[in-house]
């Protein structure tokens, strides 16, 4: 059962992933693309979740909390980079 | 088994509601808006199918270190909600420091009436 909700799941989260990469190509400014990466990871972590589901492999579970880290730490640098270039 | 058919729902609006999240960051006009959007992708559509994943893990028992996979994704899906509002109220912040544009009515952060 849960093969066939996976096999119905996975075309979804490609698409919604390939959406934010065409923002995260295109976006007009740094807080744009950081915010399309930032979603990118999270769903990534998801992704990771969903597939040891079904590779039934309790590996690929462990980059998920590493991942979703790495995202919050990716908006923090950013935010503190874009203040401190005002400030000067 | 009521678990697993838990955890395939919560899978399925997970997708979903992530399916929503990648047309609004497409379609929305500026980057305000697309802050919106964002948050459906990570609450919605991160949080949601981790928890289902947990629940479902726990309902399978031929799949090796299912212990292991129900706490990890709980523990990620409980990161998830704490982290990703605090990144984006940052993000949100820097951004309306630096300049970002945006159709306002009123910007109360500025002090300021348009």
């Amino acid at each position: 059962m849960i093969e066939s909700v996976v096999k119905l799941i996975v075309p979804i989260f490609s698409l919604a992933i390939v959406m934010y990469l065409v923002r995260a190509v295109k976006g007009p400014t740094i807080p744009d693309i950081v915010l399309a990466i930032d979603c990118i990871g999270y769903d990534l972590a998801a992704f990771m979740g969903i597939l040891s589901l079904y590779f039934k492999s309790p590996y690929l579970i462990s980059g998920a909390i590493v991942l979703a880290l790495w995202s919050y730490l990716l908006d923090i640098y950013v935010s503190r980079y874009l203040l401190r270039e005002v400030r000067v | 088994m009521i678990l697993l058919y838990i955890g395939a729902a919560l899978m399925i609006i997970g997708a979903l509601c992530d399916l929503l999240a990648g047309i609004g960051m497409l379609r929305f006009k500026n980057f305000y808006l697309r802050l919106h959007a964002a948050t459906v992708g990570t609450v919605g559509g991160a949080v949601v199918p981790l928890i289902g994943v947990a629940l479902a893990a726990l309902d399978m028992p031929s799949l090796p270190g299912r212990f292991a996979i129900a706490g990890a994704s709980f523990i990620t899906a409980l990161i998830i909600l704490l982290v990703a509002p605090a990144g984006s109220t940052a993000l949100a912040y820097a951004a309306h420091r630096s300049g970002v544009e945006g159709n306002f009515h009123f910007d109360h952060l500025r002090g300021e009436e348009k």
